[in-house]
Order: structure tokens, then sequence, then C-alpha cells
């Protein structure tokens, strides 16, 4: 993958690679609260069927995973194990976070405990709205971040560049 | 269907007034026991009944109900701060220095009581269908009360549920820490005068919702 | 097959005994081990951890760690309005969520003196059996795939959905409707609901039946669950567990019907199920039956709903006499209180919440005692809590 690293890859080649990554999303479900519940919806009942869409939601460890849900209240204490997760995972990788808890403290916005979004912590790709947000609008999340997935340029993500939301 | 019947489904034959002179009975029965530990009781008819006791019958209290009035049923542990709130109505921002109110009079609840802090228990009876709180009073100066631990052992946890919420310590708790709030965390949130800061930020609309939908005009 | 001579056959088996002692002695002489389940593991339902100290295999003491859901619940509902709280409170126990309202609506109408129109009452305790229905019937699954049969909660997933359905032609909302006012309920039923219910009971009885084919005779299930994790009756009082927990313990106390306030429970007819083992397999019995009582429960209410407005009159700006007031009602994990105290404001002073599962799960330090790790998973899956309801 050097030449992708590197930022060389022909556009032919860029375009293939993104489609090869978009439907093979793995996802490692970080099931917090409530949002979990629907998460698990998504992805163990047969009217939702997360697998039709070419994610698949069984990594054994964060480390062979491309995307995290983050689903739920995140809390002070649960922070750094937060941190920790997406520190493990390996570049590129992609975050959503689902419920309004995850994305700005939602009911408990004036909570002592409750960490008010979980992007003050990590950077997130698509924030899915809701509490909870029906499966549907995970499944849109997911569909989001693939049409995402396909248009990027792979290397920007080991450039490190800032990621720019159009 | 078979017959479904329960073995004592028959609710009937329970006619009301009964209820209250058992909570007559069970409140005789306990300051009986509990001599002068026993402060006061309040009974609300058909419904529930409340006792104070003295801080150093705590423990005693817990005993005899569990003994003598069958409580074997352990409810919830928890304490009351009766302070009202120094930052004013409940709606209001929080602000940094709220202007100095004449503060309200502190008015305890159900079967009195002096001080700020108040202890709560409650117990129940499952051959009696029947429940009661139990309140002590904490001098503000110090604290601490005995631990239930030896009486119901499920009260370690609440015990230190209320350590950490109110900052009430418990004498001869095993293992008094937190239990829910990172162990770098300060004050006691569930004392009134532990602020939330997020209120100081941002102000809670009020009531009604003030923000306009998108697209709508002010008149 | 090479052929063996006797000596060397001899030899064989001589090293073959010393290997065997050799790892005899490195099994007895273990050193202990900490082992951390958690916070983010599939088995805790969750954010639990539990820490547990091993000798070899045997837990030798374990300690769950809870407050990375803490949200402060009892702090926030000091600010908020009565209407506020109970959108709050929905979210404690999240798979039945309409249940957590109840005893809180039921307490601030208890201080107000007023009275739900017995119609409300009725679709009240039609919902709080559905939110039994949508929460238990997660568990049923649920320990299966503890256990590591996944096709159980696959049908829990799918049967459920019909549940929420009802749930949400009602409410608006699949997990947290905020229907219920004090005074009454804000809407009534939509039209054709009472005959789709009766339809969804069908199929709740079917899952429970697969299930009960599926896991109840199963000989892994028998050998997994059965005489692990064994609570007596007494024990199981002092730590204040309850619901399906305390009847699989042999005690028959259920708030349904030995408290009924507020709802309608009393003029059912229905049975109260217990069992006297105590361990994880009874209380999987236990609330396996109580999740096709309760379909029988809604079936009969459905039948016998009487007419009527489903609100009474309260004033529109909701003004709390002051006073106290604990009402508990046996909620899907077990009896749910709020001890409310009110000034007469718009909010109340202080509320405190009695939650199932924190009394529930306070009894595993005890029971885990000398259990082996595996039998950690089946005792936390058939104590069955969820983790808002520990934490708030
Ligand atoms: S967003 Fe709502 S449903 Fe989701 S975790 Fe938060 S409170 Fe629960």
């Amino acid at each position: 993958m050097g030449l992708v690293a590197s930022g060389k890859a022909p556009k032919p080649l860029t375009k293939l690679l993104n489609l090869g990554r978009k439907y093979s999303i793995w996802m490692y479900q970080w099931g917090l609260a409530c949002c979990a519940i629907e998460m698990g919806a998504v992805i163990g009942s047969p009217r939702y069927d997360v697998m039709r869409l070419g994610v698949i939601p069984f990594p054994a460890s964060p480390r062979q995973a491309d995307l995290v849900v983050i689903s739920g209240t995140v809390t002070d204490k649960m922070v750094p194990s937060i941190l920790r997760l997406y520190q493990q995972m390996p570049d590129p990788k992609y975050v959503i976070s689902m419920g309004s808890c995850a994305n700005c403290g939602g009911p408990y916005w004036d909570s002592y405990s409750v960490t008010k979004g979980v992007d003050q912590v990590i950077p997130v790709d698509v924030y899915v709205p809701g509490c909870p947000p029906r499966p549907e609008a995970l499944l849109e999340g997911i569909v989001l971040l693939q049409e995402r997935i396909s248009n990027e340029d792979p290397a920007a993500r080991w450039r490190g560049d800032p990621i720019v939301v159009d | 269907m078979t017959q479904l019947s329960s073995t004592d489904t028959d609710t009937s034959a329970e006619a009301e007034p009964q209820p209250d002179e058992r909570r007559e009975a069970w409140a005789a029965r306990l300051a009986d026991s509990l001599g002068n530990g026993y402060a006061e009781h309040h009974i609300i008819g058909g419904s529930d009944l409340w006792v104070r006791v003295a801080r150093d019958s705590w423990t005693d209290a817990a005993t005899a109900a569990r003994d003598l009035l069958g409580c074997q049923f352990f409810d919830w542990l928890s304490a009351i701060d009766w302070l009202p709130s120094p930052f004013g109505r409940d709606m209001d921002a929080q602000e940094d220095n709220p202007e100095p109110k004449a503060a309200d009079p502190m008015e305890q609840g159900h079967a009195g009581g002096e001080t700020r802090f108040q202890m709560v228990m409650r117990l129940y009876s499952i051959t009696e269908h029947m429940g009661l709180t139990i309140k002590a009073d904490l001098p503000d100066g110090d604290l601490s009360i005995d631990t239930l631990i030896g009486v119901y052992p499920g009260a370690d946890w609440h015990e230190r549920e209320a350590w950490e919420m109110f900052g009430i310590h418990f004498n001869n708790h095993p293992d008094l820490r937190n239990i829910y709030l990172p162990g770098e965390f300060e004050g006691n949130p569930l004392r009134k005068d532990f602020p939330l800061l997020a209120r100081r930020v941002k102000p809670w609309p009020g009531i009604v919702d003030v923000e306009l939908f998108p697209g709508e005009e002010d008149s | 097959m090479t052929a063996v001579g006797t000596d060397q056959r001899q030899q064989l088996a001589y090293v073959a005994t010393q290997a065997a002692d050799a790892r005899l002695n490195v099994e007895i002489e273990t050193e202990g081990m900490t082992l951390n389940i958690g916070p983010q593991h599939p088995a805790t339902h969750g954010t639990l951890r539990l820490v547990a100290r091993l000798d070899g295999e045997q837990v030798v003491e374990a300690e769950p760690i809870m407050g990375y859901l803490h949200r402060g619940y009892e702090k926030l509902a000091d600010v908020r309005t009565y209407p506020q709280v109970t959108t709050l409170i929905n979210r404690i126990d999240w798979l039945g969520s309409f249940a957590n309202e109840v005893p809180f609506i039921l307490a601030a109408e208890q201080l107000m003196e007023v009275e739900a129109p017995p119609r409300a009452a009725w679709i009240r305790t039609i919902l709080f059996e559905l939110s039994r229905l949508a929460n238990i019937s997660l568990f049923l699954g649920d320990m299966g795939m503890q256990l590591g049969a996944i096709t159980p909660v696959f049908f829990a997933f799918r049967d459920r959905e019909f549940v929420l359905n009802q749930i949400e032609a009602v409410t608006g909302g699949r997990f947290h409707p905020n229907f219920d006012r004090i005074g009454g309920l804000k809407d009534d039923l939509p039209k054709g609901w009472i005959d789709e219910t009766r339809g969804v009971m069908v199929k709740m009885r079917n899952f429970c039946d697969e299930l009960e084919d599926l896991l109840l005779g199963n000989e892994i299930f028998e050998a997994r669950t059965r005489g692990v994790g064994v609570i007596p009756a007494d024990v199981a009082l002092s730590y204040g567990l309850s619901g399906a927990n305390l009847r699989a313990s042999g005690v028959d106390w259920d708030m349904r019907r030995d408290n009924p306030c507020g709802l309608v429970h009393d003029q059912l007819d229905w049975k109260v199920w217990t069992h006297p083992d105590g361990d994880s397999f009874a209380r999987y019995w236990v609330r396996l039956q109580e999740t096709r009582e309760a379909t029988h429960m809604i079936e009969q209410m459905l039948d016998g709903l009487p007419g009527g407005p489903v609100m009474a009159k309260v004033p529109v700006i909701i003004k709390v006499p002051a006073g106290e007031a604990y009402v508990a009602t046996e909620n899907p994990l077990g009896v749910m209180g709020y001890y409310v105290v009110s000034k007469g404001d718009l909010g109340p002073f202080r509320v405190k919440i009695r939650s199932a599962s924190f009394n529930n799960i306070s009894v595993t330090p005890w029971v885990m005692r000398g259990v082996y790790v595996p039998d950690v998973i089946t005792i936390l899956a058939s104590l069955y809590f969820i983790l808002g309801d520990i934490d708030r």
C-alpha cells in the first residue's frame, strides 16, 4: 500500500480500492445504552439486517475493525476506554456517533457525569440523530459513510489531513 | 384456557379500614422496642407509614423492623438534603453569583426532622404486604451513622452510594469507596448546593418552547 | 502402526505418568489471577465491568464495578418539571420503557390526589404488560446466546419487533414512549389496534413455545444452568432481590397481585409463578412462564377494556402539592419505585429512584464466590439486569 499512502495511486486504482473498502466495512459495536438495542436490532433483526449493505458486524477485536459505532451515553468514566479503543483501531478508521447522547449529551445535557458529545474525544464521521434513532436511521448513516468512503482520497487518512465534511 | 387463578388473588375480601390499625400497631411496636430512640411517626391512612428515630437507634430500628415486624425485604436506603436549593427556582440557569436571596426556611417532610441531612430507609414485609419508611436526622457537624450491613447485607452498595452522593460516612462499613463516579470526582452531587455547571453556560429555555420553528415569523 | 517393544512401552508409560503428574502439580499450585471482564463486553449487556480474582478456574472473589453509565438521574430530576421527569425516566430501563413511567406517575397522582379514569388505568396496564413482553423476550433470547446458542436471540429480535410495533402504534415511540401523563394518558388507542394486538399475543406465545423447545429441554442448557448460582430465599430477601429473581427462589410475592396501586392486575385472572430451586435454570423458567402469563393478561384486558375518557381533569401547568409518596410496581426487572418529595413546586424536590437491577446485581459478590469462570456468565445472564437500571 505504499502507493496509496504516498498519494501516488492513479485515479482508477483509487476508485477500485474505495469500492472494495466501501463494501467490506468491519463494524465494531460499542453499545453503551438504549441506542445499543437499536443497533442490536440493526444487526440481529431480520427486518433490518445490516449485512446486506456489506457491513460485517462481528470483528473479534477493535484491531480488526474499520468502523466503530458509538451508540449511547458516553460518561466521563467511560471516556478513557473509548480513547483506548480508538487508538487500537488500524487506519483508516471511521466513527459513527449514534443517538443524541453520543452526539451532544442528549437528554443529559446538564448532567455532572455525562460527556457532552463523543466528538470531544475522537473525531466523528457521521452523526445519526435521534433518541433513539430508528434502525433505518443507522442504516442511512452507514450508507452516508459508504458514500463518503467512495469519494475520498485514501491517502488523506495517512497524511493526517483534517477531515473535511461536505 | 385452563384455570389460572393464583393461590390468593382474593383481594376483594381485604376491606380497607384494617391497614391503618395495622400501621398504628407497627408504629407502636417499634416505639416500644426502641424506647428513647423513637422520635415520631406519620401515617397516611391506607397508604404509608413514616417513622423517625434517633441516629443511635438506626441499626436497632432496622433490626426491630426485621425481627418484630417481619420486614425481611430490604428495599433501599438513601438520604435527603433538605436545604432549599441556593440556585433559585428549578428552571432557572444556575448563575455564578446568584443574587443573595432571603434563604427559604428549611422544611422537613413527613415525620418531621431538625437537621439538613436525613437518612431514609425503606423496608417491606412480604407477608403483611406493607412497607415503612424509617428516617433519622444527622447533625450537621458530624455526618456519620452506623452501617446496616450486619442487618441487611444488601445495604452495602446503597451505603456506598449515599456516601458518594451526600458525603455521609458509615461507621464500620468495610469498603466505603466510590460506586458510580470516577475516583477523581470532587463534590457530592446530590447535595443541593452542588451546581450543575452545564446550566451555567446555557440556561434552560423555559417551560414553553421559545425557539421558533424554521420559517416561522416572529410576531 | 509400528510395533513397540515391551521395554519401550514401559518407558513411554513412565514418561506419560511423569508428565501427567507434572501437569497435576501445575494445576494444583495455580497462582491467583485477576480477570477483568468489561467495561464493554458482549456478555455483560452494556457497560458493566466485572473484576474477578481467580484461583485456577475458580472465582475467589468477584466484584462488579459500575458507574460507566451513571447519568445522575436523581440530580437531574431536581431541576426538571414533572412532565420533563417522565421523559427522562423512560431511559432507565430502556427495554421496557413504559413501565418506568408508571410508578412515578402514580406517585405524583397520589400526591395530587387525582385518579386516572378507568379506561386510562386499563390501557396503562396493557402497555405496562406489553413493555414486559418487549423486555423479557430479549432476555429469553439473550440467555441462550450467552450459553452459546445464537438462534434464540435472532428469534427474540424478530418477535420483539411485533410488540414494539404495537407500542409504537399507540405511543409513537418504539422505545421511549413518554405517553403516561399525570391524570391519565396522552391519547386513546388507535383504530384496529385491539385486533392486531390479539394476533401479536398469539405470536408471542408461539415464540415462548419455540424457546421452550429450543432451550428448556436442551441437555447443554440444563447442564449449564441447573444448580448454578443458587440463591436461597432469605439471602435474596436481605439483598433486596425482586421480580423473577426472587420468585425463582421460591418466594411467592408479586407487587402486581399484592399491592396493585393504580393498575388493574387485581381484576384479572392470572397466576404468580414461582420455582423452588433458586438457580439459573429456575430464573429462566420463571421468566418464560411470566411472559406467557403476560400474554394471557393482555388478552383479558383487551376483552374487558372499559369505555370513557382517558384523561382526568388536571391543570395545564402541573404543580404537585407538598408531601412525600413512595410507589413501587412490579416492573419487568423487578420492583421499581420512586420516592417523590414535593414542595409544591413545578418540579419535584427530591426523587429517589429504587431500581430493580441495582439490588438484583448487588448479590453477585455473594453468589459468585467459588463458582467456575463459565458460570460467571451464566449467573450474570440469568440475574438479568439492564445497565441503565443499575447505574441510573
Ligand atoms: S440518545 Fe436517547 S436512546 Fe440513545 S442512549 Fe441516549 S438517551 Fe438512550
